[in-house]
């Protein structure tokens, strides 16, 4: 175990403690949950293996704060060379270790390790159990750059609300960090987007000074819309110096009533097209390397006890290569009080 | 930002808790009694703001304990920016 996440794991223990002596008069309990997924993917005919375990630790403390914590390990099986044995790596990140303090609703103060708030795909869409496409959009390092995770501070709230308009916002500042399982890039933000409940549709606006090395800009837009509680229309754009592009992704999920809603109500067909354009040179800036155009299209079976199977096939264009890719993923979603906890049960 | 430095930044974020916890006041014992007519509004009402706020991302748990939706909804409650009111009614929703 390295030092950081000796560290990780004496904090995380530490603040369960606390969050011990703290919960218990009020009837909180401690909560994990998360997921557990398996993801078979055959890229350019390249076939990889990928188990994930992704816990959620949730620790509320009185009635304003609240710890949590999210860590990724996850395998990577793939052949080493082309007809070569499979070989095996591990991977492990903290996604976030955050204590919230939520002042009211036009404030709640975070600190510690966040995920950067860039958009929406990072904070709301990416964990494994929610998003539809395993494989992220392909502007997703715009924005979030390293590791997709800030260390520092963020106030986030709602501005205004009223029963036609809610306006929300998120600034934060985020320290660089160099070590294994915390990286961080020194950078600051925000995020503000107004949603309009009658009509089920949210969109915002986000910018990002990147303040290390060669200080640069990101700025992005989203928009989501619910016309119907069956579909759901998503879309990113974002923009920064080495490429810009956008993201619209589409859902519906069949109504238990309609015809054969019986067989159909578990079924959600997706379908996700995307534009890269490369504007300069980069190096380990994860983005394609060339003007990409890439489709993919999905189907989501929803199991009972919160199982979900996904399939999916992508076609890629670029002038680096056009390619074909192949998913399929079972996920399961699991949420129970820390085991052990005092006062046990649910 | 250097390990030591994040230690001493552990460090003072346990005090803050600390410090907090002590003054911190459970929020029970202030609802008054509800009729069996207006709990089941409240639950409705509770669907309603889910399907709002939530359902643009993700479709509602299976099985959730009161005491589980108390931790989960204080997270969405950050994550998506819910007021007082609609961790409240969510709650009703989520956990009657």
């Amino acid at each position: 175990m390295s030092r950081s996440r000796y560290l990780y794991f004496w904090a995380s223990l530490t603040l369960i403690v606390v969050g011990a002596s703290s919960s218990k008069a009020q009837d909180l309990v401690p909560v994990i949950s998360g997921a557990a997924g398996f993801i078979y993917s055959k890229d350019s005919g390249q076939t990889a293996l990928q188990p994930i375990l992704s816990p959620v630790v949730l620790i509320p403390l009185g009635s304003k704060l609240l710890v949590e914590s999210n860590v990724e390990m996850q395998g990577f099986v793939a052949r080493s060379s082309p007809g070569g044995p499979y070989e095996g790596q591990y991977f492990f990140s903290v996604n976030y270790l955050q204590l919230d303090y939520v002042v009211n609703s036009h404030l709640t103060i975070v600190a510690g390790r966040f995920l950067s708030p860039f958009n929406i795909f990072s904070e709301r869409i990416g964990p494994i159990w929610i998003q539809n496409f395993q494989d992220g959009p392909l502007i997703y390092p715009i924005g979030t750059r390293t590791s997709g995770s800030s260390d520092g501070g963020m106030i986030r709230g709602v501005v205004a609300s009223r029963p036609g308009w809610l306006l929300n916002y998120t600034a934060f500042f985020s320290a660089l960090n160099n070590s294994e399982d915390f990286a961080a890039g020194r950078a600051a933000g925000t995020r503000v987007g107004l949603f309009l409940p009658k009509a089920n549709f949210e969109f915002g606006a986000s910018y990002e000074r990147f303040l290390q090395d060669h200080h640069s800009n990101s700025y992005g837009g989203y928009f989501v819309w619910q016309p119907t509680t069956q579909l759901s229309v998503k879309a990113e754009y974002a923009h920064s110096p080495q490429g810009q592009g956008y993201w619209i992704e589409g859902a519906y999920r069949f109504r238990e009533s309609g015809p054969f809603g019986r067989e159909l109500k578990n079924i959600q067909p997706i379908v996700r097209g995307q534009q890269f354009y490369r504007l300069a040179p980069g190096v380990n800036d994860a983005l394609p390397q060339a003007d990409t155009q890439r489709v993919d299209f999905g189907l989501n079976y929803y199991f009972p006890h919160e199982i979900r199977l996904n399939g999916s096939y992508g076609r890629q264009f670029s002038s680096t290569g056009n390619s074909n890719n192949w998913t399929l993923d079972l996920t399961y979603r699991f949420l129970s009080p820390v085991p052990f906890w005092p006062k046990g049960g649910r | 930002m250097s390990r030591s430095i994040f230690v001493v930044f552990a460090m003072l974020m346990l005090s803050l808790l600390v410090t907090l916890r002590s003054g911190a006041r459970p929020q029970q014992g202030n609802a008054a009694p509800k009729t069996t007519a207006s709990k089941i509004d409240e639950s409705a009402e509770g669907e309603k703001r889910f399907r709002t706020n939530c359902g643009r991302c993700h479709h509602p748990p299976e099985d959730l304990s009161p005491r589980e939706a108390r931790a989960v909804i204080r997270q969405m409650r950050v994550r998506a920016m819910l007021s007082a009111e609609d961790e409240r009614l969510i709650l009703k929703f989520l956990a009657p």
